[in-house]
C-alpha cells in the first residue's frame, strides 16, 4: 500500500431510505485512472461526494492513505474535484482562477501569477491568463479546470463527468488529452462517466455501478470481454441478449432453450448451471455471422428486418419468434446484397457468447 | 409586432393610454410649479415663475423632516440589508418543509398594514421600555429609533426578495468548488458568494432606501412627536397645499430622471462589454460617441444642463407679469365695481334714495379680504372656489411657510 | 432543536462560523424580536383598558374585551353601524381598486412580455418603474391638482360644456379609488409579467393555429399561466389598498373614512392606544382572513407570493 491509495472501506451512503451506495469496498491504487462507470442515479456521483469530503458515508469509511477521512473536510482532503459543470468562478478572470487554490492559502500575488502561468503552459494555453473565462472555448475551459486543480497540487484528481458538455469531437480529443496529463503527472485520477467509450479507452480499472452496487471491477478488457452480470453485460457495448433455459452443462459449455431453438454458450467466470435455471445468452453484435445455410453449431433462422449503413459497419436488424437481433458486418467496400424482408441464417461461436444468470438488465 | 393575439393596433393603443395614466398627473404636477397663481393648476396659466422653489427651500420643518428621512434611510439600509441577506441565505439552505415555514414567517411584513406594523412596534418596545423600568427619554421612546425598528421590519424583506432572486441564478458548486480547492468556509463566502451577490446589494440598497424614505403608513407612528419628510409632506398636503408641492416633485422627478438614465447608459455599455459586441457597435466602435455615452459622461452632462436651467431659472424675474395679471385683475375688478356703482346708482336714481355712498362700500367685501392679504403674491380670481372643494377654507391663498 | 443544530451545523461547514453565526442572529432578531413579539404585544394590549401609567400593572390593569366589544356596539350599546359600516367599505373598495388594478395591469403585462422587443420594451419597464420613485404622498396630490373643483378634469369639463358646474370628485372619492389604483399597479404588472413571461410563444401561436380566437388564447392558454402571478399581485394590492394610509388622508372627502383612518384617530387624537390596537387586530384578521379565503378559493398558496 502506498500513501496514496484510497480504500473505501464497506462504505453505504443513505438519504433516508433511500440506499444511494451500497456496501462499496475496494481499493484504488495510486497512480491510477480508476473509473466509475454506471447510468445517471446509480450512486456514482454520491461516491465522488463522498471521497472528495462534501458528504460523509452513512456506514463503513473512507481511508486516504491509510488515514480514515471521517471529519475531514472538503478543503483539507489531498483531493481535488472536478465538477461537470467545471465550476470556474465566472467572475475572476482565467489565471485568478487557477491561482485560487494559492491564493486562499495566502501565497503572494506574485508567485500566484508565476505559478498560473505555468500550469496554463504546461496545459497549452500560453497567454490566456488575463481573460475572462467565458472568453474561452470549451475544451479551454475544461483544461482550465483541470489546470485549476492541479494547482492544489492533489494526490487525487477526481473527476465528475468533465466531458459530457462537449461535444463529440472535442469529447473524443479531450480523452486522449486527460489520459497523457494523467500520465505526465502520475497522479491518481477517479473518473465518474455514463459514457462507456470514456470509461474504456482511458481507464487501468472500472468500476460498473448499478442502482448503488459495484457489478463488477477490472481492467477494460475483463469487463468488456468478461462480464460478470446480465447488467454488465448489457451495459457495457452494445451486445444481444437472448433469453432461455438451461438444459445442459459440460465444462463451461452451457445448452440453453431458447425461442431461437438450443443455443450454446460458455459459462461466465466458470459459474455452474443446473437444468431449468433461467439464464441470458450474451452475443456481440459484431460476433454474430451470417452464414449459407442452416446448418452447424449454433445456428437459426431469422428474419431480415432492415439494413442500415453506418459508414464503417453495416448494422442488419434481425427478428423472429420475438427476439431482436442486431448484427454488424465490417463495410469491405462492397455493396452486398440487400437482405431486408428475407429469410437469413445466422450462427455464433459459443466460446463467444456469455452466460449469464438472469437479472436486471442495462436500460431495462 | 404582434401577430394574432389582441392585435397590434389594440396593443399600442391600449400602452399609449396606460401610460398616460401614469404620467398624466405627473406632468401635470410639473407643470404647475410654474405657474404663478397660488394653487397649483394649470388653467387658468397666470404667469411662468420660479419662486416655488425659493419658496420649498424656505421650508424649514420640511429640510428638517428631509434631514431626519436622510439619517433613517441611511440607517434602514445597513440594518435591513444584512437582515435580508441573512434570511435570503437561510431560506437558499433550508429543507423544503422548514423553508415554506420561514419563508411563510418572514414575508408576512410586506403582507400585514403598515399601520398594523407601526402600531405594534410603538407598543412593543414601549411594553420592553417599561419592562425594564426605563423613562419617556430613553430610546424605547425615541421617534427615530422606533421608525428603524418599524420600517427594518418589512423592509428587511423587500432585500430578502433582492437577495433570493439573485441566489437562484447562483451555482452552488462555486462555493464547493472552492472548498474544495482549500479555501475555508468562510473564505469561499467572501471570495465566491459575496462578490456574486454584489450587484444585488446594491440594488437592495437602494430598493431599502426607498422604501425608507417614501415610507408613510408606518413611519407616522413610530416617529412620534418627530417628523420625516414623509409625515411633513403629508400633514402638509392635508392641511393646505401651494405649488411649492410641485416644485418639490419636479426636482425628485428629475433626480429620478437623471438616476434613471445614468443607470440605463451604465447596464447598456456593461452588456455591450460583456457581450463583446461593443467593437461591432455604431456606438461603441466610434471614440467619441463612447466616451459621451459613458455613464459619467451621461451623468455630467445631464447635471450641466439642469445646472443652467436652474440658473436660468433663478434670474427669471416673473414680477412684471404677475404685476399685470394683477393689474389686469384690478382693472377687471374696478370695473365690476364700476358696473355695481352704475346699477346701484340706476337703481337708487329710480327709487329716489339718497344713501349711495354706504352700499358702494359694502359691494366689494366679497373680494376685499384678498387683496389686502396676498398683494405680492398673484390674486384668486373671484369666481374660483377653493380647488380642492370643500375640504379648505379661504386661509390657504398664500403661500404657507410653516 | 435538532433541527436548528443541524442547520447551524450545515451553514458552517458551508460559509463558516463567522457567517453562520451572523445568519442565525439576524434571522433569529428578525422573525422574533421585529416580526412575532411585536404583533403579540400588540394582541395583549388590545385587550387592556386605557389607563394613566401610574395604574399600568396594578390592580386595575386586567384583560377585557371591551375594545373588541366596542366596535360593534359602540358606546350606547347598540350595534356600531358607523364602524363596522367603514370596515365593510374599506374591504369592498380594496376588492373594487384590486379588481380595476387587475384588468389595466394583465393586458400591458402580456404586451410586456409578448409584443414588445427591444427598445420599446426597455423604454417600457422604465415607463413603469420611474413613475414609482416619485414620493406617494406627492402621486396623491398629483390626483388632487387633477380632480380638484378647479383641477385639470373640471377645468377642461367645463371649458368644453360637459358640465356646467364643478363635480367634487374628492367627495365622490373619484379621486381616491384612482389614487390607489394608481398607486400599487407596479405590484401588479411584475408579477402577472413574471409569469407570463414563462409562456412559451410557440404554445399561442400552436392555439391561434388551431382556429382558437384571441380571447379564447388568452382564456384557455395565457390565463391559466397567468393566474399565479394575479394571485400574488392581487394579494399584495388588496392588502396594501386596505391598509392605505397616506391616500385615503388625502384624496378621500371629508365624510368618507377609511379604516386605516379610524385606527389613526385613535391613537393620535383620542390617544386610545388600546383601542386603536384592537381595530389594528381587528383590520389585519380580517384582511388576513379574506386573502387566505380567496386564496382557497383560487387554489393557490402563500409561497407564491413575491415571487
Amino acid at each position: 500500500m502506498t500513501t496514496k491509495d484510497i480504500v473505501l472501506d464497506h462504505v453505504s451512503i443513505r438519504f433516508g431510505s433511500y440506499t444511494a451506495v451500497d456496501n462499496a469496498h475496494l481499493t484504488i491504487n495510486g497512480g491510477e485512472f480508476f473509473s466509475f462507470l454506471g447510468p445517471s442515479g446509480c450512486g456514482k456521483t454520491t461516491m465522488l461526494r463522498c471521497v472528495s469530503g462534501f458528504s460523509e458515508p452513512t456506514e463503513g469509511r473512507v481511508l486516504i492513505g491509510g488515514k480514515d477521512m471521517k471529519g475531514v473536510g472538503p478543503n483539507k482532503r489531498p483531493t481535488a474535484l472536478i465538477f461537470q459543470n467545471l465550476a470556474l468562478f465566472p467572475l475572476m478572470s482565467v489565471a485568478e482562477n487557477i491561482a485560487f487554490p494559492l491564493e486562499v492559502r495566502g501565497v503572494g500575488k506574485k508567485d500566484r501569477r508565476k505559478k498560473a502561468d505555468e500550469l496554463l503552459d504546461m496545459i497549452a494555453l500560453p497567454g490566456v491568463g488575463d481573460k475572462k473565462v467565458h472568453e474561452l472555448s470549451g475544451g479551454q475551459r475544461q483544461r482550465v479546470a483541470i489546470a485549476r486543480a492541479l494547482a492544489v497540487e492533489p494526490d487525487i484528481l477526481l473527476l465528475d463527468e468533465p466531458l459530457s458538455a462537449l461535444d463529440l469531437k472535442l469529447r473524443h480529443h479531450m480523452r486522449t488529452e486527460l489520459r497523457t496529463i494523467q500520465q505526465r503527472v502520475g497522479l491518481t485520477f477517479i473518473y465518474i462517466t455514463h459514457d462507456q467509450g470514456e470509461a474504456l479507452t482511458m481507464s487501468d480499472r472500472i468500476a460498473v455501478m448499478n442502482a448503488g452496487v459495484i457489478e463488477q471491477i477490472g481492467d477494460p478488457e475483463a469487463i468488456y470481454n468478461r462480464p460478470k452480470t446480465a447488467f454488465v453485460a448489457s451495459f457495457v457495448g452494445e451486445t444481444n441478449a437472448i433469453e432461455g433455459k438451461v438444459t445442459a452443462q459440460t465444462g463451461e459449455l452451457v445448452v440453453l432453450d431458447t425461442p431461437l431453438g438450443p443455443l450454446k454458450g460458455t459459462a461466465a467466470g466458470g459459474r455452474k448451471y443446473k437444468p431449468g435455471d433461467n439464464c441470458y445468452i450474451f452475443i456481440r453484435p459484431e460476433q454474430l455471422e451470417l452464414r449459407d445455410n442452416p446448418a452447424g453449431e449454433n445456428a437459426f433462422t431469422t428474419q431480415a428486418v432492415k439494413a442500415e449503413f453506418e459508414g464503417n459497419a453495416r448494422l442488419l436488424f434481425l427478428g423472429a419468434n420475438g427476439v431482436d437481433l442486431r448484427l454488424t458486418r465490417i463495410n469491405t467496400g462492397e455493396r452486398p446484397a440487400d437482405l431486408a424482408g428475407t429469410a437469413v441464417h445466422v450462427g455464433f461461436d459459443p466460446s463467444k457468447a456469455f452466460v449469464l444468470p438472469h437479472s436486471a438488465l442495462a436500460g431495462a | 409586432m404582434n401577430k394574432g393575439t389582441g392585435g397590434g393596433v389594440i396593443a399600442a393603443g391600449f400602452s399609449l393610454l396606460f401610460f398616460s395614466f401614469l404620467f398624466g398627473p405627473l406632468i401635470i404636477m410639473v407643470i404647475t410649479a410654474f405657474n404663478s397663481s397660488s394653487f397649483p393648476r394649470i388653467t387658468p396659466w397666470e404667469c411662468f415663475t420660479t419662486e416655488w422653489f425659493a419658496v420649498l427651500i424656505g421650508n424649514d420643518r420640511l429640510m428638517n423632516g428631509l434631514a431626519n428621512s436622510l439619517f433613517i434611510g441611511v440607517g434602514v439600509v445597513l440594518i435591513s440589508v444584512p437582515i435580508g441577506l441573512a434570511g435570503a441565505l437561510a431560506l437558499s439552505e433550508m429543507g423544503p418543509r422548514l423553508r415554506a415555514a420561514l419563508y411563510t414567517v418572514l414575508i408576512t411584513p410586506i403582507l400585514i398594514p403598515g399601520v398594523v406594523l407601526g402600531i405594534s412596534t410603538i407598543v412593543f418596545w414601549g411594553a420592553l421600555g417599561r419592562g425594564v423600568g426605563a423613562d419617556y427619554g430613553s430610546i424605547f421612546y425615541d421617534g427615530m429609533f422606533l421608525t428603524l425598528a418599524g420600517q427594518v421590519t418589512f423592509i428587511s424583506a423587500y432585500a430578502m426578495l433582492v437577495f433570493l432572486a439573485r441566489l437562484q441564478r447562483f451555482d452552488p458548486t462555486l462555493t464547493e468548488a472552492a472548498l474544495d480547492l482549500g479555501a475555508s468556509p468562510g473564505q469561499a463566502f467572501r471570495k465566491i458568494l459575496l462578490p456574486f451577490l454584489s450587484p444585488a446589494i446594491g440594488s437592495a440598497a437602494f430598493l431599502t432606501f426607498l422604501a425608507s424614505f417614501e415610507n408613510y403608513n408606518t413611519t407616522v407612528f413610530t416617529i412620534l412627536s418627530g417628523n420625516t419628510f414623509t409625515t411633513t409632506l403629508a400633514s402638509k398636503v392635508r392641511h393646505g397645499t401651494d405649488p411649492s408641492l410641485s416644485a418639490l416633485a419636479v426636482i425628485i422627478i428629475a433626480i429620478t430622471l437623471v438616476g434613471a438614465m445614468v443607470h440605463e447608459a451604465h447596464t447598456r455599455r456593461s452588456q455591450a462589454l460583456r457581450d463583446g459586441s461593443a467593437a461591432r457597435s455604431k456606438i461603441y466602435g466610434n471614440p467619441v460617441l463612447r466616451v459621451i455615452v459613458h455613464p459619467l459622461c451621461v451623468f455630467a452632462i445631464l447635471i450641466g444642463s439642469i445646472s443652467f436651467l436652474t440658473y436660468q431659472g433663478s434670474q427669471y424675474d416673473a414680477s412684471v407679469c404677475k404685476q399685470q395679471v394683477l393689474d389686469e385683475k384690478r382693472a377687471r375688478q374696478e370695473q365690476l365695481l364700476e358696473e355695481q356703482r352704475q346699477r346701484i346708482k340706476a337703481q337708487k336714481e329710480a327709487a329716489g334714495a339718497t344713501e349711495t355712498g354706504t352700499s358702494v362700500k359694502k359691494s366689494p367685501s366679497a373680494f376685499g379680504g384678498a387683496f389686502g392679504g396676498a398683494a405680492p403674491k398673484p390674486v384668486e380670481t373671484p369666481k374660483s372656489p377653493s380647488p380642492f372643494g370643500n375640504a379648505f377654507g379661504s386661509g390657504t391663498l398664500a403661500p404657507k411657510t410653516d | 432543536m435538532l433541527a436548528l443544530r443541524t442547520m447551524f451545523d450545515a451553514f458552517k461547514n458551508k460559509h463558516g462560523l463567522g457567517v453562520a453565526c451572523f445568519i442565525g442572529f439576524a434571522v433569529f432578531f428578525w422573525a422574533l424580536f421585529l416580526i412575532a413579539l411585536p404583533q403579540i404585544a400588540m394582541l395583549d394590549y388590545s385587550f387592556r383598558f386605557n389607563l394613566p401609567r401610574a395604574d399600568i400593572g396594578g390592580p386595575s390593569d386586567v384583560y377585557t374585551l371591551e375594545n373588541y366589544a366596542y366596535f360593534f356596539r359602540g358606546n350606547d350599546g347598540g350595534f356600531n353601524a358607523l364602524d363596522v359600516g367603514i370596515l365593510f367599505k374599506t374591504l369592498v373598495a380594496a376588492v373594487f381598486v384590486t379588481i380595476i388594478d387587475i384588468m389595466i395591469c394583465y393586458p400591458i403585462a402580456y404586451i410586456l412580455a409578448h409584443s414588445a422587443t427591444g427598445v420599446a420594451a426597455r423604454l417600457m419597464v422604465i415607463g413603469l418603474i420611474v413613475p414609482f420613485w416619485v414620493n406617494e404622498i406627492l402621486r396623491a396630490f398629483a390626483f388632487r391638482i387633477l380632480f380638484g373643483a378647479t383641477g385639470m378634469i373640471n377645468g377642461i369639463g367645463m371649458e368644453i360644456g360637459l358640465w356646467d358646474t364643478p363635480i367634487d370628485f374628492i367627495r365622490a372619492d373619484i379621486a381616491l379609488y384612482s389614487g390607489l389604483t394608481y398607486a400599487y399597479i407596479l405590484l401588479m404588472v411584475f408579477p402577472i409579467f413574471n409569469a407570463v413571461e414563462a409562456l412559451d410563444r410557440n404554445q399561442i401561436e400552436a392555439a391561434r393555429d388551431m382556429g382558437a380566437s384571441w380571447w379564447r388564447v388568452h382564456w384557455r392558454v395565457v390565463l391559466p399561466i397567468a393566474k399565479p402571478g394575479i394571485a400574488s399581485g392581487a394579494t399584495m394590492v388588496f392588502m396594501l389598498t386596505a391598509g392605505a394610509l397616506a391616500a385615503p388622508q388625502i384624496l378621500g372627502g371629508p365624510s368618507n373614512l377609511w379604516f386605516t383612518q379610524l385606527i389613526y384617530q385613535w391613537f393620535n387624537e383620542s390617544a386610545n392606544w388600546q383601542r386603536g390596537s384592537a381595530y389594528a387586530v381587528i383590520l389585519l384578521l380580517v384582511c388576513i382572513g379574506f386573502v387566505t379565503m380567496m386564496m382557497r378559493v383560487f387554489k393557490v398558496s402563500i409561497g407564491e407570493i413575491g415571487r
